[in-house]
């Protein structure tokens, strides 16, 4: 069902409350079908990885496979200026560096205990600019994953057209 | 040759001229359409068709080529439209980006505008109110700009008129400062919004009504809705994306293709209208002079009424530039008052608060709308050391919070099991009226034009002191009404931020009773060019503290009937 259809079907109900309609479990990353990383294979791994060891998969997926690693490279691509930018090139290389030294092994090799105490230990860093990484990863993360089709329809209740507002409904316990 | 050019002429003559398709200009299409009369609507901008034209209106928030934010540079880029709120990702295609289309701050004042068919009417916040008679009876009394020559009792039935065909929900209330409309069902106000309500019923006696806000959504469509192919609004809340479902007015859904749907409109998009052609033998304006955008040729078109709905201030600057020798500095401006009296709203204030009950209780869905405090504010008579008075709107939130805290694991679930705060979190603007002054004015600039060899617009708009205390009375009487309803943690905000902002710019081409004194006579008529109607914001007297595109409305409906009438009756 394209969008045109969708839209004179949620025309046509008119009175009733609106149906989350089909997109909803249709699987999508389509903003970032166009985007084309500049990253190296090995630093996308790498940001991929930093990604899940913020947010990993359980019995849901976690940020790698939500593809929120592109989500974040894309975002600092195009909406932040140039020191950030530059932070962020950093980090990750500084990322690749703690891992060799601390475990003497490429952060990819690494466990993920050891993975989450590089990043934990650049977070308590006494560099402004690893704290900083640090900062901009973790909330990237947070936010691309959060946006993704996935989290919002299959975990947090999206809807687009609720058709409703209710002013004073019990919380739930 | 002579044959050619009468056919030429012919074939560039219409009954009426629109300039400009937003709000007004929609409305000013639709009626003389609608009354038989061949109109040819200029538009500036390119254009937006419903729907087709409305290329994010249904992306989900991860459709968004940057979930929202906006691309690196833009806002640095605009420093005036990039502060209006409404600006981001999604919907920065319906602005004006600033260096497109310039023009002079003599004092800073943020001009933002929508060059589009359908003007600005796909980003409005869609907020409806009536004036009252205490609106229109305010300059008289209290002795400010002039006497309007019109009392509520006169655009009552128009008010009517439009709310019908526009879709208007709203509760009767029966407040006198805010006279109830052709309504449909209400939005419905939240526990604490109610409360707030009922808490001051009791604490003011009725003196201090709060309200949900009128606010044109179809809640409950009607046929007249139908027949436009506008449906129910979804309270989806992207409406300024364009709303495919025409679940709110804009020109774009709702005026614009009524008028088409007649066979009589002509909507010519990439027509800047540089100037009205006034002719000296006829004593009457003959036509416009437009500049085509995409060539930068100059055409003219001819008719025999013309209506002005460039929006406020660039109605000033059409009407400045029309000149002739009968009218050196500007069409109909004998009295050297056209562009002075601007006025505008005040924006500048907020109060934000806590309240601690109803901690059993939230929301859910959306909702397009919230509540309204109308003016209470020297309403009966003068109460206090400034003129006139403010609205307010009034909301109530139970936000909610997550744990961001953790890492890995933890941090998953942290975000993905958001606690409702543990407190609902309330809030007010002010709306403040303003005094029309001489001394706020706009003029042609002498040396700087735009692109289009058009004088650039020079805008001379300020606060005054007695908006200055009338921001400290806000911030006094809601801090009163806030404690008493058992709010906490109450913050006052003075944003200082510029006139203009406020998207609500009114006056230059006032209407009055006296032609020494105005520029506009009681059917928006120009005094002295009397097949020229002004029925935008530029027309306004006095600005009252009600948003105002919903009088705009009201007196195009109105004009346009006369007109058509006058020009039926060979007056015109
Ligand atoms: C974010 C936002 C929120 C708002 N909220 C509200 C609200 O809640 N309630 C409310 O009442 N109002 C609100 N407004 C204001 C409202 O949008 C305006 O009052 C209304 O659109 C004015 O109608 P108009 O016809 O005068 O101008 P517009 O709708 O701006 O239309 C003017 C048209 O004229 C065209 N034009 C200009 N110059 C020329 C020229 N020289 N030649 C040819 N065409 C020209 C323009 O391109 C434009 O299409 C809001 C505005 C914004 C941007
Ligand atoms: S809130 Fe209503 S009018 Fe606005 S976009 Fe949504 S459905 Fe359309």
């Amino acid at each position: 069902m394209n969008r045109r259809q969708i839209v004179k079907g949620m025309a046509a109900t008119m009175g009733g409350l609106l149906v989350l309609p089909a997109w909803a479990s249709a699987w999508n990353t389509a903003s970032l079908q166009g985007f084309q990383s500049k990253l190296s294979g090995l630093e996308e791994a790498l940001l991929a990885e930093i990604v899940e060891t913020i947010i990993p998969e359980t019995d849901t997926p976690g940020a790698k496979k939500l593809e929120v690693h592109r989500f974040v490279e894309k975002i600092i691509t195009d909406c932040y200026d140039q020191k950030s930018r530059t932070t962020f090139a950093k980090g990750l290389t500084r990322v690749a560096s703690m891992a060799t030294q601390s475990y003497a092994k490429p952060f990819l090799s690494c466990t993920p205990a050891q993975r989450l105490e590089v990043l934990t230990t650049m977070s308590k860093s006494a560099d402004a600019d690893e704290q900083n990484f640090i900062r901009l990863a973790r909330s990237l993360t947070i936010r691309g994953y959060l946006s993704s089709e996935y989290v919002m329809t299959k975990l947090m209740g999206y809807e687009m057209a609720p058709g409703r507002y209710l002013g004073c409904v019990p919380v739930k316990a | 040759m002579a044959n050619l050019n009468t056919d030429a002429i012919k074939r560039r003559t219409y009954d009426a001229i629109v300039i400009g398709s937003g709000i007004s200009g929609g409305w000013a299409a639709k009626e003389l359409t609608g009354k038989g009369l061949k109109t040819l609507v200029l538009e500036r901008g390119r254009e937006v068709k419903h729907v087709v034209d409305y290329p994010t209106a249904q992306l989900h928030p991860w459709e968004l080529p940057n979930r929202g934010q906006m691309r690196s540079g833009v806002n640095e880029a605009n420093p005036v439209v990039s502060k209006c709120y409404a600006f981001g990702e999604a919907t920065e295609q319906f602005f004006v980006k600033d260096a497109e289309h310039p023009y002079v701050q003599e004092k800073p004042f943020d001009w933002i505008r929508g060059y589009q068919t359908g003007g600005k009417s796909l980003l409005w916040a869609r907020q409806t109110q009536r004036w009252s008679k205490y609106d229109f009876e305010g300059p008289a009394r209290d002795g400010f700009a002039v006497e309007w020559p019109i009392s509520y009792d006169d655009l009552a039935p128009w008010y009517s008129y439009v709310e019908k065909f526009a879709g208007i929900s709203g509760n009767r209330d029966g407040v006198a400062a805010l006279p109830d409309g052709e309504f449909l069902p209400p939005h419905p106000m939240n526990c604490v919004e109610q409360y707030f309500s009922e808490s001051m019923a009791k604490t003011f006696g009725g003196a201090r009504p709060i309200i949900i806000g009128r606010c044109a959504h179809i809640t409950q469509p009607q046929p007249i809705h139908l027949e436009q192919g506008r449906s129910k609004c979804a309270h989806r809340t992207l409406c300024e994306r364009g709303c495919p479902l025409g679940g709110y007015f804009s020109s774009n859904a709702s005026t614009l293709p009524w008028a088409a749907k007649t066979g009589k409109m002509t909507l010519r998009p990439h027509s800047v209208v540089h100037s009205i052609i006034y002719d000296e033998k006829k004593q009457k304006a003959v036509g416009v002079r437009v500049i085509d955008s995409n060539t930068k040729e100059t055409e003219e078109f001819y008719a025999k009424i013309i209506f002005v709905n460039a929006a406020a201030l660039n109605s000033n600057l059409i009407l400045l530039n029309s000149t002739s020798n009968r009218f050196p500095n500007g069409l109909g401006n004998d009295n050297g008052l056209l562009g002075k009296y601007i006025a505008f709203h005040n924006y500048r204030a907020t109060i934000n608060a806590n309240y601690e009950g109803y901690l059993d209780k939230t929301t859910e869905g959306r909702r397009p709308n919230s509540a309204y405090i109308p003016r209470f504010r020297n309403l009966l008579k003068q109460e206090t050391d400034f003129l006139r008075g403010y609205a307010s709107g009034f909301s109530a939130n139970r936000g909610q919070r997550d744990d961001r805290n953790g890492w890995g694991e933890d941090l998953k679930t942290g975000i993905l099991n958001p606690k409702l705060n543990d407190f609902w979190s309330v809030g007010s603007h002010m709306m403040g009226e303003t005094i029309p002054k001489e001394s706020n004015y706009v003029a042609l600039d002498k040396d700087q034009r735009d692109p289009w060899g058009i004088p650039q617009l020079r805008i001379s708009v300020d606060y005054d002191e007695n908006d200055v205390k009338m921001t400290k009375d806000f911030f006094e009487q809601l801090t009163e009404m806030y404690t008493k309803a058992g709010f906490t943690n109450i913050r006052t905000n003075d944003s200082n931020r510029t006139p203009g902002l406020d998207i609500h710019e009114m006056g230059g081409v006032r209407m009055g009773k006296d032609p020494k004194t105005s520029l506009l006579n009681e059917w928006n008529q120009l005094h002295h060019c009397k097949n020229v109607f002004v029925t935008d914001g530029a027309c306004m007297t006095s600005t009252a503290t009600q948003n105002p595109s919903l009088t705009y409305m009201a007196f195009t409906a109105r004009a346009a009937d006369y007109a058509v009438k006058q020009l039926k009756a060979k007056n015109l």
